[in-house]
């Protein structure tokens, strides 16, 4: 996984978390601590899905807020 | 009696516009996003220009509609003997049935994915997420009517038909007319205060989610309803 596509999602989820008013002290350590997760868990995986990445930081979201992790997992599916 | 049906025909339409769901979810994503990126007070802003937007597009679907209504019913034809009623009953007929069976994809998941291609579902995400500018809000709130109009255009019609065709007999056609331009956006001003005192869009999911048969129930009803009150009082 490469860093320009974690910082892009990085900041795809400051704005949900901002969107859901979640203090910014908060929302950057569960962002943190999930992609460093994240990157760990997919580090020695030549290919990554998008649906794998996508499950993977919603699981680990919803270890520290429930609604962050709902909204990024069903962003797609809203309308 | 004509003036009671019109009535009821108009209200019911009304209550299909306040519970179809693919613009009030587009404003909630576009709220979210813009509460995300912005100061609160540029987001309500934004989000208000939306709601412009969305007004503007559902009066001039509603002038098309008069003059659809012209050309097909009141021209030259007589409502009440005409073929075209009996396929407007039909295709009201058809879109309960879709709006029951098809209108959200998965019934008894727990999303609100609606019936749109995903393509679509896909570039309104994109667009909401990038709208920017007041110009940004207002087309997406005036586009994000169109792809839904397979289930607004024929209400709008009849709603028209109805609206001019009771004219003769002292319908209250000026105030029926905005009341059911308004209508359709009270969502919309209800999301927007949602927004403004703090619910999320997880809030506005879930609740979404928990009425999904509701809204089913309420879109199917209300057009078979329609539907019937034309084939006993339109068509004779």
């Amino acid at each position: 996984m490469n860093s320009l596509n974690l910082k892009q999602i990085k900041r795809e989820l400051k704005i949900d978390a901002r969107g859901l008013n979640i203090p910014s002290g908060s929302a950057e350590i569960f962002i943190d601590r999930t992609l460093e997760t994240v990157s760990q868990k997919f580090k020695d995986r030549a290919f990554v899905t998008e649906k794998d990445l996508k499950n993977t930081i919603a699981k680990e979201l919803s270890k520290y807020h429930k609604d962050f992790a709902y909204v990024y997992k069903n962003r797609d599916k809203i309308i | 009696m004509s003036v009671f049906i019109s009535v009821g025909i108009v209200i019911l339409a009304m209550l299909i516009m306040a519970s179809l769901q693919l613009v009030p979810g587009i404003f909630a994503l576009f709220s979210h996003y813009a509460i995300g990126k912005f100061q609160r007070t540029k987001a309500s802003t934004l989000a208000l220009w939306f709601i412009l937007g969305a007004e503007i597009i559902t009066v001039i679907f509603f002038i098309i509609a008069v003059y659809l209504s012209y050309i097909l019913f009141l021209n030259d034809l007589d409502p009440r003997n005409n073929v075209l009623t009996w396929i407007f009953a039909g295709i009201l007929i058809a879109l309960s049935l879709a709006s029951f069976f098809f209108y959200f994809r998965h019934p008894h998941s727990k999303d609100t994915e609606l019936f749109i291609p995903r393509s679509f579902a896909k570039a309104f995400d994109k667009r909401a997420r990038s709208a920017k500018s007041p110009s940004d809000a207002f087309a997406l709130g005036a586009f994000s009517n169109i792809p839904e109009l397979i289930f607004t255009m024929p209400l709008y019609i009849i709603t028209a038909t109805e609206i001019v065709y009771s004219h003769a007999e002292y319908f209250a056609d000026d105030f029926m007319t905005i009341l059911y331009i308004l209508i359709s956006t009270v969502p919309l001003f209800v999301l927007y205060h949602s927004f403004r005192s703090k619910r999320t869009l997880a809030d506005v999911m879930h609740s979404r989610i928990r009425d999904k048969t509701f809204h089913r129930l309420c879109l199917s009803f209300s057009y078979l309803t329609i539907a019937i009150l034309i084939i006993c009082f339109r068509i004779v």
